[in-house]
């Protein structure tokens, strides 16, 4: 029995202590779990705009019912829908973009280009090649101050022009029939749906939509659309159509397994083939908070495309994005190698089990890096159509015997190519930082590197002074890759550009911004998740800020490496280096980058 | 499936790179060889070498100093890549330790201005040596330090550093002055200043490997809470000391390239100097 003090002390120890969790609850600051619909794409989406909506096509003869709880259509159409009031001659969205929007034709038409307009009328206006004499006579011209910005000769044009609206700014043609003739153009319209597939599969937009009428358009994010696919069967079956028309069967031609395949037989490969999506389309909001989380977590965590040990049930090819390959390793998944576009999963197994009459699993596990699109296809299609067709050298080599207890095993064969297998802690680095996405990505071997910044002072000299990347960044061991824009090949910072200023160059594949039409909204510099975008505030060529006409703010723009695309030696960084200490390397495909670090 | 992308690179493999020594040492040889028949046959028809290898040499001196004008000049990269013309220079450099024995015959030239000269000459060129030894070896030295730093921001960092360490030193004097005291006997001078002469010719971590001793031995006279804090403060002594060894490193990398550009100058204007002499004295152009 306590005795009547040590109760007494008992009771003030646990009064102490439910003092302190009750101060420490205060302290605690709490939320409210997030939820999907937490930013709406319009908060000015109400419940008459949604009801409206209800009541036309093809919402209409949608079944709300079949819509899932957490998603209903009308909150669908609330938070994932905005509608657009266009002006005749606006520009909906342009040739060679990224969007993660569809759009709904809800009033007036709208005019499809069936030619490539201009670049300088989508806002993309290429930097002049210069000789290296007139680069010579630049070099000497070259600002004294930073950021300096000459408008003095700057004239509006006479086919585009601009005006401002409640969403930002838009962009709009003068006179539609001269730029885009009656013949060469198609028109949509009330009902009509664009823009689909190139968000969906992230793909740049393949054409050029402008508002031919005063217009009402809905645009449906990409979220909401799939969505929309998943619980009505009409839409699906039109998107399905859609992409096996246009897409699919060109993918599959370039697919180097299904290259001795004839027409015949890629059409009925086609017909078989499932399209699937994996991960966040936007992968790059949550990209610096997952960046926190334990790597074993966060691989465990990423969305699973085929496990290793469980069968196979077709051959996977990835079509955008990216995927690890992993193995299980102790309690945790070690990455034995990264996927990228046009790459197949599981061929060695199916090939395996076609060959043996065996039925062996997926040997290793994929995982969705970020965002991935796949093509499925499946094995009874595999063992039919393809492997048939394929040359017996060409086929991939018998997966390793099957090793009983005691055994030595016979067959190491590598399950990953001797060429695309790098150093694992740089696999590893590479794959959880997202530096696979780069094709130009700025690699430095700090055992070669003097620090002397020749790199940065070629690049400034290149560009007026002004140097376009930071010789810093994440490192692993020796390697540096430094904060310098690695024109992706996912390219998230060209998604939601008002002007369509940021592009990418269809003939180099590089991502320039067009300076003259950055608005400085800072949407690329926001949506880059290596931090490779810088906004900076442009000066005149007296070094003083230049300001906006109304508000009288500073004028802000994007700026990033355009890997020096007004020379003809390419990017002066790394033709500068003395020591071949950086290179611009693609790291989509593991081969370049074993190949220099070996 | 082909990738969207398709921008050349010009990425020479690591493996590459180790190859192409052999290849300029035996490009090296080959010319020197070649020049070396040259003067000694010119010898033995009694034409005087000295104005053809003095040619040479210029040629070179022109050749070396022109790879400063490449590195400046980033527009003129069709004449070849700043490590082409790095190795074009390592070369010909070393090659003008053989070329200005066969100019000078391999004795110690006796007039004053000729001393000058050769001076100047084994200035630039050990230094090049010096250079090419440094570069080789310090980025492997400052790579082994986890934490990469740019030079320029090198003094912000310490600034800061010292006011965390300051900051820490603080706290820790609410319950005893031990750290205190020792802090402004051992530490206030590490961490506000930059370190001497002596540590810049030699960096090393005899102090860091001091001080953080020093620290572990106060464990002793401090309370559980006052350890942790001693922890973080000799934490805060190796990344001073690892700030203090990039300072160092990248210092030298720097003031050596400074030395070895102002010399060469000079050389240069003397060398041109040197050599109107010598027409002049030997009667005008030859």
């Amino acid at each position: 029995m306590a005795k009547p003090g040590e109760h007494s002390r008992e009771g003030s120890r646990s009064s102490t202590t439910m003092q302190g969790c009750i101060r420490l609850s205060k302290q605690l600051q709490t939320i409210r779990r997030p939820a999907r619909w937490d930013e709406p794409l319009d908060a000015q989406m109400d419940e008459p705009c949604v009801q409206s909506l209800l009541t036309t096509e093809p919402f209409a003869s949608m079944d709300a019912a079949k819509f899932p709880q957490r998603s209903p259509l009308a909150g669908i159409l609330q938070n994932d829908c905005r509608i657009l009031d266009l002006q005749r001659g606006d520009i909906i969205v342009r040739e060679g973009d990224y969007g993660s929007s569809a759009f709904l034709i809800l009033a007036g038409e709208a005019i499809v280009s069936l030619q490539s307009l201009p670049p300088q009328l989508l806002g993309r206006q290429g930097k002049p090649k210069h000789s290296w004499t007139r680069a010579i006579a630049k070099l000497l011209g070259n600002s004294k101050h930073a950021e300096v910005r000459d408008y003095s000769a700057t004239s509006d044009s006479a086919e585009i022009g601009a005006r401002v609206t409640g969403e930002g700014q838009q962009v709009f043609l003068h006179d539609i029939p001269r730029v885009i003739p009656p013949g060469k153009s198609v028109t949509l319209t009330e009902g009509e749906v664009f823009g689909e597939l190139s968000a969906l599969t992230r793909t740049p937009r393949s054409a050029t939509v402008v508002a031919g009428s005063e217009m009402k358009v809905l645009e449906i994010r990409w979220q909401g659309f799939r969505d929309l696919m998943k619980s009505d069967p009409t839409l699906r079956q039109h998107v399905d159509q859609l992409y096996r028309q246009n897409s699919l069967q060109a993918h599959l031609r370039e697919t180097e397994i299904l290259a001795d395949l004839s027409t015949e037989s890629i059409t009925s490969v086609a017909a078989t083939t499932q399209l699937e999506t994996f991960g966040q389309f936007q992968w790059n909001h949550d990209f610096g908070k997952n960046q926190k989380e334990d790597i074993g977590r966060r691989i465990l965590g990423e969305p699973l495309i085929a496990e290793q040990g469980q069968p196979l049930d077709g051959l996977i090819l990835i079509r955008n994005g990216f995927a690890r390959l992993s193995r299980q390793h102790g309690d945790g998944h070690q990455t034995i190698a990264y996927l990228g576009k046009g790459q197949a999963f599981g061929l060695r197994e199916l090939a395996h089990n076609w060959k043996t009459g065996q039925q062996r699993p997926a040997m290793l596990s994929l995982r969705a890096v970020g965002y991935v699109d796949v093509l499925k296809i499946p094995v009874a299609t595999v063992e039919q159509l393809i492997l048939p067709a394929v040359p017996f050298k060409k086929l991939p080599p018998e997966l390793p015997a099957l090793v009983s207890e005691g055994q030595q095993p016979k067959n190491t064969r590598r399950m990953v190519q001797r060429e695309q297998s790098m150093d694992q802690g740089l696999l590893e680095f590479l794959v959880e930082q997202r530096f696979i996405n780069g094709t130009q990505t700025m690699m430095i071997d700090l055992d070669r590197c003097t620090r002397c910044d020749d790199c940065v002072r070629a690049c400034a000299a290149t560009h007026d002074n002004n140097p376009r990347f930071i010789r810093h960044g994440k490192q692993h061991e020796n390697w540096m890759i430094a904060n310098a824009c690695m024109h992706c090949l996912d390219p998230v910072c060209m998604i939601g550009c008002p002007t369509g200023a940021i592009s990418r160059d269809a003939e180099s594949g590089s991502v320039t911004i067009n300076d003259p039409t950055c608005i400085g909204c800072g949407t690329c510099s926001n949506s880059c998740p290596y931090s490779n975008i810088q906004m900076v505030t442009i000066n005149d060529r007296k070094g003083l800020p230049i300001l906006e006409q109304t508000s009288g703010n500073p004028i802000q723009k994007a700026t990033k490496c355009d890997l020096c695309a007004s020379t003809n030696h390419g990017p002066a960084c790394q033709s500068a280096c003395p020591h071949d200490a950086l290179v611009r390397i693609d790291m989509t495909s593991p081969g370049a980058v074993t190949n220099w670090t070996k | 499936m082909k990738s969207d992308v398709n921008i050349p690179t010009s990425n020479t493999p690591r493996s590459k790179l180790r190859g192409r020594r052999v290849r300029n040492v035996a490009l090296m040889i080959f010319a020197l060889i070649t020049i070396g028949s040259l003067v000694v046959w010119q010898n033995q028809n009694l034409i005087h070498s000295t104005f053809t290898t003095g040619y040479i040499l210029l040629g070179s001196f022109l050749l070396l100093t022109a790879f400063n004008m490449r590195k400046r000049i980033p527009s003129i990269a069709q004449l070849g890549s700043a490590a082409f013309w790095m190795q074009v220079h390592i070369y010909v450099g070393l090659a003008t330790f053989v070329l200005f024995g066969l100019h000078v015959g391999w004795k110690i030239p006796n007039g004053q201005f000729e001393l000058l000269l050769t001076m100047l000459y084994l200035i630039v060129a050990v230094s090049g040596v010096y250079g090419l030894y440094v570069t080789r070896t310090i980025p492997k030295k400052l790579s082994a330090i986890n934490d990469e730093v740019i030079y320029e921001s090198i003094p912000n960092f310490r600034v800061k550093l010292a006011a965390e360490a300051r900051g820490l030193v603080l706290e820790a004097c609410q319950h005893s002055d031990v750290l205190a005291r020792f802090y402004r006997n051992r530490l206030a001078e590490y961490f506000e200043r930059p370190r001497s002469l002596a540590y810049l010719a030699n960096p090393n971590g005899r102090l860091r490997r001091q001080l953080t001793s020093e620290i572990d031995d106060l464990d002793r006279y401090l309370s559980s809470d006052q350890r942790s804090l001693s922890q973080q403060l000799s934490l805060m002594v190796k990344k001073k000391d690892d700030l203090d060894y990039h300072a160092a490193q990248q210092g030298r990398l720097k003031i050596w390239l400074f030395a070895h550009i102002g010399f060469t100058y000079s050389l240069l204007l003397l060398s041109i100097f040197h050599g109107v002499m010598a027409h002049a004295f030997a009667g005008g152009l030859r």
